[in-house]
């Protein structure tokens, strides 16, 4: 492999992983506040597209903007979904949830494949097409937007978390549940909270998913089997993890498809996902689950 | 009352002689067609059972070991010859090694780790019959020669295997029920840890329990592939087949050695009947998320299926009847 393929291999797995960071970064944050594997994320992230291709095609709304509309839309359907259905779930029988997150992302499929056929779709805007050359590196225009965006909605999560109550609030319930409630914390609401932002970031994601890839309804499959991968990788619950996981294998499977073959990419994720459950299967940055007898 | 035992002992064998005649009674390919994949995904759903139902561990990768018995099958057949009517046992006992490799992975510890294997476990499945081209043919599939039989002839011997499977599972299920090991995995699904504690080797059990567990997808799966006399990814790995198994299960019963069976003998040709109602252009796509919304709806509103809520509404009156958890004593009593 040459030295120029190899940056070039590089760049562009770096600019892909940061978009499945923030992919990974929902999913990870729901199973951090309420141990729930939600399933149907993926499929969550392809309605994202379809909603955000239907407004482009028939109101003319850009990609980019229908996000500010899609992050609010998603925000209070996840916060609707998991007061109303998952949490009483969650609370009585727990191992059940992963069923029920299973039966939205078939029901969401479905409808997918009853309003939008199930052809191959994807957004095509004005700048879909245009690159630029870097060194001699080639940049496609909407990669580089892709990555610019996931970043900046990335770096707000991690301010939210950081710097401010809820954010303190939500860490001390994905540590420890119990403890948070001890000390004043309304985990309810915080959980409730939790879900919808990561639920909001699986719609967000949407339109920069129909501008990359193209997809169709039953291409959820394909990116949750990812996402897991880059969650379990990363250690499940932790964001830094998910995030560091994220680039590694979206650079992985850069440089998979450069040197063995376009078509055993995908593979590279559930090679790490089953190694890194053989050696360490906590993750590079998960804690080792403890349980009281 | 003797004569009340005696025909709640004997139903079941008076079900199986009446199954064993049919094709003589009703030789139309329609009914049978209907009856024969009952049985198929009753016998796999009671063999999901042992494992989502006995340990209390969701599976949602039994497909992948249903498509791998069609593709194993169909590679024996092409390439050496052998009959899928033999292989079908063997076809199922690759499978449950490989079930047994994939419960070393993700079964040592609790937590989601298996629900996250086996469902990947599935895609892997299904890329490696995409690109491994030279051996599985690609997307192009690969075809199995034809049974030597007449064609309104051809679905007997698939009727009576698909039966056998079904007496199969239900017997291992049973048996597995009234033994020590089942017992294990019941104090498994109920507490692992005290389990673990009062000296239940919780990792073999669990192994163990998903091998059983998939070797009735793999013989299925080996079986299917004949049936069609064809076999591709997309065909042979089609997650609905995995849904369906966790609704039959659910709805019947989980943990309950009839649960799985009534299940399927109720899902399977009511869902036949509702694609066949639905406009063609749609069906596929309505009949997923009918699916998907019977599986929410039990997961909330019957999580203990129709057996416990029945026998829970009889001992209680209708009015005050409350969801109840599973417990051992109650599937022994309808085990």
């Amino acid at each position: 492999m040459s030295p120029g393929l190899l940056a070039q291999s590089l760049v562009l797995g770096v600019l892909t992983g940061g978009m499945y960071a923030l992919m990974a970064a929902g999913l990870t944050l729901i199973f951090g506040v309420m141990r729930v594997i939600n399933i149907a994320h993926a499929a969550m992230i392809v309605m994202g597209a379809y909603l955000s291709l239907t407004l482009f095609l028939h109101l003319g709304i850009d990609p980019l903007l229908s996000m500010l509309l899609l992050i609010p839309v998603f925000l209070a359907l996840g916060a609707l979904v998991q007061w109303g259905i998952v949490n009483r779930l969650a609370e009585r029988d727990i191992t059940l949830t992963v069923l029920m997150t299973f039966g939205f992302a078939i029901i969401l499929e479905g409808l997918q494949g009853a309003i939008w056929t199930s052809s191959y779709q994807g957004i095509k805007t004005a700048y879909s097409l245009e690159s630029f050359q870097l060194f001699s590196l080639y940049i496609p225009v909407v990669r580089l937007i892709a990555a610019g965006v996931s970043l900046f909605l990335l770096a707000g999560l991690y301010a939210l978390l950081t710097f401010t109550k809820l954010g303190r609030a939500i860490r001390a319930t994905i540590q420890n549940r119990t403890s948070a409630q001890l000390v004043g914390v309304n985990v309810r609401l915080v959980t409730t909270i939790s879900f919808a932002i990561g639920i909001a970031i699986a719609g967000a994601t949407g339109p920069l998913l129909g501008m990359l890839f193209t997809f169709y309804p039953a291409t959820h499959w394909l990116w949750i089997g990812k996402l897991l991968a880059i969650v379990v990788l990363g250690g499940l619950g932790s964001l830094r993890g998910a995030f560091v996981a994220a680039m590694l294998l979206g650079i992985a499977e850069q440089v998979t498809s450069v040197t063995l073959a376009l078509n055993w990419a995908p593979m590279i994720f559930y090679v790490f996902l089953f190694g890194v459950l053989v050696v360490r299967p906590q993750g590079l940055f998960g804690a080792v689950e403890r349980q009281s007898l | 009352m003797k004569i009340e035992r005696r025909l709640r002992r004997g139903w079941p064998w008076a079900a199986l002689a009446l199954f064993l005649v049919v094709p003589f009674a009703i030789p139309e390919g329609f009914y049978l067609d209907l009856l024969m994949f009952t049985f198929m995904y009753a016998a796999m759903s009671v063999g999901w059972d042992i494992m989502g139902g006995y340990a209390g561990y969701v599976s949602l990768g039994h497909v992948g070991f249903f498509g791998l018995g069609s593709y194993a099958a169909a590679l024996l057949l092409v390439h050496l010859g052998m009959p899928v009517f033999v292989t079908a046992p063997l076809v199922g006992v690759m499978a449950s090694l490989l079930g047994a490799g994939l419960g070393f992975i993700s079964l040592r510890t609790r937590g989601p780790a298996f629900v996250i294997v086996t469902l990947t476990f599935t895609y892997v499945a299904q890329l490696l019959t995409l690109d491994l081209k030279s051996v599985t043919g690609g997307s192009q599939g690969l075809f199995l020669p034809l049974l030597d039989l007449p064609a309104n002839l051809i679905i007997i011997p698939f009727y009576y295997a698909m039966l056998a499977l079904l007496v199969i599972a239900i017997l291992v299920s049973i048996a597995i029920r009234r033994s020590k090991f089942g017992l294990g995995l019941i104090a498994i699904r109920e507490d692992e840890g005290k389990a673990e504690a009062s000296g239940v080797n919780t990792s073999f059990y669990k192994i163990l329990a998903f091998a059983i567990s998939v070797w009735f997808a793999g013989t299925a799966g080996a079986l299917h592939a004949q049936y069609l006399n064809y076999v591709d990814p997309d065909l042979a790995f089609e997650l609905i087949i995995t849904l369906n198994l966790i609704i039959m299960s659910l709805f019947g019963g989980r943990g309950i050695v009839w649960g799985p069976v009534l299940g399927a003998f109720v899902i399977y040709p009511l869902s036949a009947y509702l694609v066949f109602l639905l406009p063609s252009r749609l069906a596929g796509q309505l009949h997923l998320v009918a699916l998907g919304v019977v599986l929410v709806l039990v997961v909330m509103f019957m999580p203990d299926g129709v057996i416990r809520t029945y026998q829970a509404w009889r001992r209680k009156g209708p009015n005050d009847y409350r969801p109840v958890e599973p417990q051992a004593s109650m599937a022994e009593a309808a085990g």
